[in-house]
């Protein structure tokens, strides 16, 4: 009688889900831990009006340049104070529009960030994993080489390849690229090590499975959750050094991008004329705090360790 | 022996399917070289359990370790001996599973020689489903069988049947994925997904898992201990494998789960007519199960027979204090102690 009620008991177990609501469940999961931190939901707010704003810039302002890229400029109208019509921001001393250059600038800083955080990401990981995987003579080589590249500050390398390089947008992602490829580097070598003593890669191993089909399965997914955090992080730092290159006038002059304008609007500040510099430079503030706020978010969600602090 | 590591010794009696031959596994350490395995020699009779039994560190795993040649070397040194290994797929060849190269062991291994770990926690993939895990054997191994099973294999050759098996083996690139999205090829991947599908149900319920189509889309961590070593030892016994190595299969369980899991081992061994190497220090555990156990002791066993025979009178001193303290924990004494063997 008890033996029938069990078995009964076993088979209608309720505990079994479809997948699809397993995984729905799984990720809502991770949502709510993510969104249960409200400075994380300010910074992914922020992250979403950026985000949008440089999707939308020639909806929000329409470009009459033939390269929208390029700050228009109204030489009639230079030096007009914030709320003039026509230039809500006002506008440079050389005439630009300074609410043209902060949508505008929205979009070469996700621009700049996006390209720059993949190129190093896939540099990062391919380099880390190397150094991971092989070990012994290979990893010491390659860890040597990032170091070196560690000891110099990241500004001041930055600064130093950009000026080698001469000015040009494209060359200040090339110099980013250069010196932030060796975080991921380290980071993706350190989780490999890890990863590749678990024992679920030597239970792959057993069953047969080749050595690239271990990193792609057991290695890869497994490690990359603090690679993806500080990526998060990069988008907003990458966006900071980046406009301090073009402040310095490292980028291509007359550029809609923030660090050009803040330079741009400079000299004014002095005669009382704050608004060119203030705007594009909130923007950088703000993008760089928000990316910074959502990394965080991420990392307290991902980072069983830090888990018991909230 | 010969080149390519096949040897027909007389030595090797038929009934055998794998014999280790003064096996010697050294490690390089700070305090200089640690004697970890010290010429091990012992027999796997064909459809026998074999126990190896003896305290923690005494060099266990690394014997069993050895047969996957999964010995990280460095630090490890294979410092000499043999592990043969007879066949039966490939006309009862006899291998020295030692000096094959990593393609031939890794033919081997999952398809003719299986492992089960020590903590099945560890041992599967957290980011993984059931499903992936197991279908990877037989995606790895079993791929005529897969086409067969979803009455594919007329498409096998030409083209199509290219791009199925690079899905199969998952060497998808861009250009197969955007094939595999047009029909037929669609509908054929289809029918492989649910072949697959098939073949992993199978396995999971043969270890007796309740549900199987509805724990196949679980991930690890959702799964209890006990469950999740079922999952271990369908992964292992899924391609019917001539040698099952069990490392300490149930030290992470209950004793209840252990239980049945012991039990889960033993019918299967019985179905299958597999050989198992049953890895343990849990005396009464071996008693169980094992039909022949050699008693490991610092690198070197000490002594080998029948299970009854080696539990009813040990000869071994070493044996003796093992089996007496196994059976004395609820009286609290003085353990037995022997004198070392000097591993240096």
């Amino acid at each position: 009688m008890a033996l029938v009620d069990q078995k009964k008991i076993i088979e209608n177990e309720p505990i079994y889900d479809s997948a699809f609501k397993v995984r729905l469940t799984r990720n809502l999961e991770i949502l709510s831990n993510v969104l249960a931190n409200p400075t994380t939901v300010i910074g992914l707010i922020i992250v979403i009006l950026m985000i949008s704003m440089a999707l939308f810039a020639p909806i929000i302002t329409e470009p009459n340049t033939p390269d929208p890229y390029q700050m228009p400029r109204d030489w009639k109208a230079a030096r007009s104070a914030p709320f003039t019509p026509g230039h809500i921001l006002g506008t440079t001393n050389r005439g630009g529009d300074v609410f043209y250059g902060v949508v505008w600038g929205a979009r070469t800083s996700l621009k700049l960030s996006l390209l720059v955080v993949s190129l190093t990401l896939v540099v990062g990981v391919i380099i880390g994993s190397i150094a991971g995987i092989a070990g012994g003579k290979i990893d010491e080589v390659l860890m040597r080489i990032v170091d070196v590249f560690l000891s110099i500050p990241e500004l001041i390398f930055a600064l130093a390849i950009a000026a080698i390089l001469g000015p040009s947008f494209t060359n200040i992602i090339l110099a980013l690229v250069v010196v932030f490829w060796v975080k991921y580097a380290r980071i993706m070598r350190a989780q490999v090590i890890r990863i590749k003593q678990r024992e679920y890669v030597d239970a792959a191993k057993i069953m047969g499975a080749s050595n690239l089909q271990i990193y792609l399965k057991d290695i890869l997914p497994n490690s990359f959750s603090p690679v993806m955090v500080q990526a998060t992080l990069d988008m907003g730092n990458i966006v900071l050094v980046g406009a301090t290159l073009s402040f310095i006038g490292l980028s291509e002059a007359g550029i809609a991008e923030w660090g050009v304008l803040v330079s741009e609007g400079q000299a004014g500040i002095s005669a009382g004329r704050w608004w060119a510099s203030t705007f594009p430079g909130l923007m950088v503030f703000l993008w760089a705090l928000a990316f910074n706020l959502v990394g965080d978010g991420l990392r307290d969600v991902f980072d069983p360790r830090t888990e018991t602090k909230r | 022996m010969d080149q390519d590591g096949t040897s027909n010794s007389n030595s090797f009696s038929n009934r055998l399917i794998a014999s280790v031959e003064d096996l010697k596994v050294y490690f390089h350490s700070k305090k200089g070289l640690l004697h970890s395995v010290d010429g091990v020699s012992f027999d796997i009779v064909d459809g026998e359990i074999m126990g190896l039994v003896g305290e923690t560190g005494c060099g266990k795993s690394v014997t069993a370790r050895s047969f996957m040649q999964l010995v990280q070397t460095p630090p490890g040194v294979i410092a000499g001996g043999k592990i043969r290994f007879k066949s039966k797929k490939t006309g009862n060849q006899i291998v020295d599973l030692l000096s094959l190269t990593e393609n031939q062991i890794r033919e081997l291994r999952g398809e003719r020689i299986a492992m089960i770990f020590q903590d099945p926690g560890k041992a599967l993939n957290p980011g993984l489903t059931i499903r992936a895990q197991i279908a990877e054997v037989f995606q790895e191994h079993r791929e005529n069988d897969v086409f067969e099973k979803a009455k594919l294999s007329h498409v096998l050759k030409g083209f199509i049947g290219v791009v199925l098996k690079k899905y199969m083996r998952q060497e998808t690139n861009l250009f197969i994925r955007l094939l595999l999205f047009f029909p037929p090829i669609r509908s054929y991947k289809k029918k492989l997904d649910k072949a697959i599908d098939k073949l992993v149900t199978e396995a999971l319920a043969e270890t007796q898992i309740p549900n199987p189509e509805k724990v196949m889309e679980r991930y690890p961590h959702e799964l209890s201990g006990g469950m999740k070593q079922r999952v271990m030892i369908a992964q292992a016994i899924a391609c019917n494998p001539d040698l099952l190595i069990a490392d300490e299969p149930t030290t992470a369980l209950d004793v209840i789960v252990q239980a049945r899991i012991l039990d889960l081992i033993k019918e299967l061994q019985k179905r299958h007519k597999t050989s198992v190497l049953y890895i343990s220090h849990d005396l009464s555990l071996v008693r169980k199960i094992c039909d022949r156990v050699a008693v490991m002791f610092a690198g070197k066993i000490v002594e080998t027979g029948n299970s009854d025979d080696i539990f009813k009178n040990p000869k071994h001193p070493y044996t003796k204090g093992l089996i007496r303290a196994s059976f004395m924990t609820h009286e609290r004494g003085k353990l037995e102690e022997i004198d070392g063997i000097n591993a240096t």
